[in-house]
């Protein structure tokens, strides 16, 4: 057993792209964990999704052994975590599993909100921080402003912040040698009775659920018989190991260490992340502070392109939520999109990642409406519904109020652009709570806001009239009433319920409006006029027309030309394939998501 | 054996601003005489392999044939002496009025061409501007009193849909076309074709994007102003005075095989000479037809690489005979239609209204039934929305 004296757990966190994982690739490097050859960028992004799009998804612990200049070997547990906002819980999970941790800041960005936000996770977690500028080898690096924004935003002393370069290495042994240094061992005790937090939890269709655990008193080894404490499961330890980054078994994880468990438990409802760990016999009587249920904020329609696929991406969806268990899903029927499934997510990334994995995984080809908020209707005969859906909002007449989620968000934003937020926030209903000059550079705006109207491109508009520079971090504050109407799309003349969205009365007529224009670009000319309208009601706000197509024929077709016209025909079918047909209508899947496009 | 060829001569003046033909601009004399020797060989392999016998038509096409000049005349002699063509048979060129004289019209005629096929495209120079043409508008009415002077048969290529074409400069352009002695028109539309000058124009806002709706209109005004004049359409974008339709271009749409040669030329073969040729050795049953085409570079066809082959299935050949033929005003015949097994798409275009059953007589069909001499064509909205019959046609859903 290592003496927990010579073990240092620490996460590594930052705003997204500030370089975290390439600085975990050279501390695998530097540490010889992976040999050079293996050596790939962003190592410890394993899914295609994550390497693809050059960002961390899911929290990634690795077991490295680091021999300090104290001649010691270390054994240091990193966890690698994500940067972006919907994948906070990530963050918060990993910090419980440390005493420490690196707070990256980009040396030419500076402090970003998530930077914030991160650091006051770990504030609250108690944990040792090392604040580390990273990337000095860019040219617009300028350490020195960015060594004050850590002071003056963030309040962590920063005078030996180091400085390092994932990319060129410079600085990681140092950053070591700090965590050695500053971050405390682990303080639990090898003799009482095990207790151990799951802080993550995958998969395996051969062993079943792997759960990631930190040992926080005692020991566990293979054939210990221990208890779930949440879910009250008793089980046989089959094997505990270490990521080193791939699983290496071990005769046994003891006190203050990190690594994976298997249990041949298989139903993942049992190994519940935040959970404790103890002994079957005579294990701890209180579990540990476990985590908050992370809850899906954004609601959106699933649907089989071919409705054939039905069962198909139910079986998909099941096997993606035994890893992701902030995805929920439950069936949904829609008169124009027939059967698929309204699925809970944690924003709008971990919706697109989410879908394309599906897609892409499990060879599905699916059409999402667009996304919407859990909405609570208090109905006039007491009833209070949970909705999800636009569809599922009752007749006008029936609801007593209606109440939405609200969202504390923070804009760390430069000062020549806090009247461009303010002009955005307000345009979507924000309520602006306080500013506080962070630093000559920096201002921070708290808003309240609704979150149906983050969803709909905020983001987007932020950084456009704020050239980038603005960023942002938000946490659901709780729900509020507001004055919400239920706007309905006809196509030719029939309402298309997965076209339906919940508005704010104020906006209804504008976004009805630019809607019913966007869908004019988007739907391509059939062979009649499609009268395109948005409604409240029995009322219509808006009316456009698809005109009837004239010509559509390939006029010049010679010896040349017909085996290439013909290919461009199957094409031309092909395409039409992929559109849903809504009654007679063909609608091309962008029509769905048209709503989230309405830059006003 | 085929009883058709073409003949692709790729060589213009100047690149125009909608062209995606392949043709180029290098009128270097050795680059030319590679060219036509590369097509004499190519028509010298068709005799040696005992493939080449007396043809209906022969059509020079580009490109701009005429701009090789002398070249052509000496091209003209030699593929007629390779496929000799009985009397009345069709032999035409493709013609641009920058490159037509008298002396090489009559040069030609004495050579064994018919009929010029003269792309005039517009008679406003405004529009020729925009189309990128390198020729005048009185060189276009010059190049039409040659070719008529000389007592070929004349057809000419016009263009609608173009940016900035006013309703009474199209009309104007109709006009002259019936003055220009052309006892055969055809009628483009303007397309976009991704990748050229005119597609990067309009995608940078330099020319307004082409209308189709007034594209439509425009079709539609041809129709009736030519049709008054006694020259009605017989296909999609062809116009004929009775008696005058192009059987080289009729040959394409009624399913007959053609020889191609040059690059970028496409043939299509039975199976039979397809494999006298070597093109496919021993094709499974099923195979009924092979279309190939050169390649479209001129060295990779002077090295001989090979050719682009497709081979169509028998139900697909079948398919394909139904969609070519209902370009045509005439339309097929019921019994094609049932024996492509498309009868029921037919009849489910017939309920959208883009095709209708006529008897022979021209009149449509009162009672149902299968009657002999039963076909079937497009209607007036099938016409500019064939893409819809053909779409359906050729994948048979
Ligand atoms: N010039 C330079 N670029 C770096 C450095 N470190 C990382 N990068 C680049 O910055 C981008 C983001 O790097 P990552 O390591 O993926 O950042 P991350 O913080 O893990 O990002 P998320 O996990 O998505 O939050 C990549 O393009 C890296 O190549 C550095 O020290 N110098
Ligand atoms: S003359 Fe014909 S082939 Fe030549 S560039 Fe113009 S359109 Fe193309
Ligand atoms: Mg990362």
């Amino acid at each position: 057993m290592t003496d927990p004296r010579h073990i240092r757990n620490f996460s590594i966190i930052a705003h997204i792209d500030h370089g975290k994982s390439t600085l975990a690739d050279r501390m695998l490097q530097l540490t010889h964990t992976v040999q050079d050859r293996d050596m790939k960028e962003q190592m410890l992004d394993s899914m295609d999704i994550e390497r693809e799009r050059g960002i961390t998804i899911k929290a990634q612990a690795v077991r490295v052994l680091y021999e300090a200049d104290d001649g010691v070997t270390y054994q240091l547990n990193l966890i690698d975590t994500p940067g972006h906002v919907d994948f906070t819980y990530e963050v918060s999970r990993s910090l419980q599993a440390c005493e420490g941790c690196l707070l990256v800041v980009d040396a030419a960005q500076g402090v970003e909100a998530q930077t914030v936000a991160n650091a006051l996770m770990a504030m609250n977690a108690h944990l040792e921080i090392i604040p580390l500028i990273n990337k000095i080898d860019l040219p617009a690096a300028d350490p020195e402003r960015v060594r004050h924004e850590i002071e003056e935003v963030l309040a962590v002393p920063a005078e030996d912040a180091v400085l390092t370069s994932g990319k060129t290495g410079e600085g990681v042994r140092e950053a070591l040698e700090m965590i050695v240094r500053k971050v405390p061992a682990p303080s639990g005790d090898p003799d009482a009775p095990l207790t151990a937090l799951i802080f993550d939890s995958y998969f395996d269709a051969y062993r079943g659920v792997v759960a990631l655990i930190r040992v926080i008193d005692g020991s566990i080894r293979k054939g210990t018989k221990i208890r779930m404490m949440a879910t009250n499961t008793v089980t046989e330890v089959e094997e505990v190991g270490v990521r080193r980054p791939a699983n290496i078994p071990m005769d046994e994880l003891t006190v203050g260490e990190v690594g994976y468990l298997i249990t041949g438990l298989k139903d993942p409802a049992l190994v519940k992340v935040g959970d404790t760990v103890t002994l079957a016999h005579h294990g701890a009587e209180e579990p540990l502070p476990g985590y908050r249920e992370v809850k899906p904020m954004v609601f959106t329609g699933l649907f089989p392109i071919d409705g054939d696929q039905y069962p198909e991406l139910r079986d998909a969806l099941d096997k993606l939520t035994l890893n992701d268990p902030a995805l929920i899903y439950e069936p949904e029927s829609s008169h124009a999109l027939g059967f698929g499934f309204r699925c809970g997510f944690l924003g709008l990334l971990h919706m697109e990642v989410i879908k394309e994995r599906l897609e892409r995984e499990f060879d599905l080809d699916l059409l999402a409406t667009a996304p919407s908020v859990e909405y609570h209707v208090y109905r006039t005969n007491g009833e209070v519904l949970e909705i999800h859906s636009p569809q599922d909002m009752p007749d006008a007449g029936s609801i007593d109020r209606v109440e939405e989620p609200y969202l504390r968000a923070t804009v760390l934003v430069p000062p020549d652009f806090v009247g461009a937020v303010m002009e955005l926030s307000e345009e979507r209903r924000g309520t602006f709570r306080d500013m506080q000059y962070l630093s000559k550079t920096t201002v921070e705006m708290h808003y309240e806001i609704p979150l149906s109207e983050l969803i709909m491109d905020y983001f987007d508009q932020l950084k456009s009239r704020t050239r980038g520079y603005a960023t942002l971090d938000y946490e659901v504050i709780g729900f509020q009433e507001s004055d919400l109407v239920k706007l309905d799309v006809l196509l030719a003349g029939k309402p298309v319920d997965a076209l339906s969205f919940i508005v704010h009365k104020d906006k209804a007529f504008s976004r009805g409006k630019i809607l019913t224009e966007k869908l004019r670009e988007i739907i391509p000319r059939q062979m009649f006029d499609v009268p395109i309208q948005a409604a409240i009601g029995g009322r219509i706000l808006a009316r456009e027309t698809v005109k009837a197509k004239r010509k559509d024929v390939l006029a010049k077709c010679y010896g040349g030309d017909i085996s290439r016209k013909r290919k461009l025909l199957e094409k031309q079918k092909k395409g039409k394939k992929r559109m849903k047909n809504v009654g007679l209508v063909e609608v091309p899947q962008e029509a769905f998501m048209a709503i989230l496009k309405v830059d006003e | 054996m085929p009883s058709h060829v073409y003949l692709h001569v790729p060589f213009c003046r100047m690149k125009c601003s909608y062209c995606d033909f392949y043709s180029v601009t290098d009128l270097a004399s050795a680059r030319i005489e590679a060219v036509i020797t590369g097509m004499e060989a190519e028509l010298t392999q068709w005799s040696s392999n005992g493939l080449a016998g007396v043809v209906e038509t022969v059509y020079f096409g580009g490109g701009t044939p005429t701009v090789i000049t002398g070249g052509l005349v000496r091209l003209v002699r030699s593929a007629l002496e390779h496929f000799p063509v009985r009397a009345g048979a069709e032999v035409t060129v493709e013609a641009n009025p920058d490159s037509v004289s008298v002396q090489l019209i009559d040069a030609l005629a004495a050579a064994g061409v018919t009929r010029v096929s003269v792309g005039v495209q517009s008679f406003n120079s405004t529009e020729l501007a925009v189309l990128g043409r390198v020729h005048t508008v009185d060189e276009a009415k010059a190049a039409c009193s040659a070719v008529h002077a000389t007592g070929l048969e004349l057809s000419i290529d016009l263009m609608c849909g173009i940016p900035g074409q006013a309703a009474a400069s199209w009309v104007e352009t109709l006009e002259q076309a019936l003055r220009s002695g052309a006892d055969h028109i055809s009628v483009y539309p303007l397309t976009l074709e991704p990748g050229t000058a005119l597609d990067v124009a309009v995608s940078t806002g330099l020319v307004q994007e082409p209308d189709p709706d007034i594209a439509a209109e425009q079709m539609m005004i041809a129709e009736e102003v030519f049709a008054a004049a006694g020259i009605p359409r017989y296909e999609i974008a062809n116009y004929a005075r009775p008696g005058h339709e192009s059987r080289h271009n009729l040959a394409y749409w009624t399913g007959r095989p053609y020889v191609g040669i040059g690059p970028a030329a496409h043939g299509m073969l039975d199976i039979e000479t397809a494999r006298h040729t070597g093109m496919v050795h021993g094709p499974g049953p099923n195979v009924g037809r092979v279309r190939y085409g050169n390649p479209a570079d001129i060295d990779e066809w002077l090295l001989g690489r090979a050719t682009e082959i497709e081979l169509l299935t028998r139900s697909e050949v079948l398919r394909e005979d139904v969609m070519l033929g209902l370009r045509l005003v005439r339309g097929v015949p019921h019994g094609a239609v049932v024996a492509a097994d498309l009868v029921d798409v037919l009849i489910s275009l017939e309920e959208s209204g883009l095709v209708e059953r006529i008897l022979n007589s021209g009149l449509p069909v009162v009672e149902e039934g299968v009657v002999p001499s039963m076909r079937w064509r497009t209607t007036r909205r099938g016409w500019l929305l064939g893409n819809e019959v053909f779409e359906r046609v050729w994948t048979g859903e």
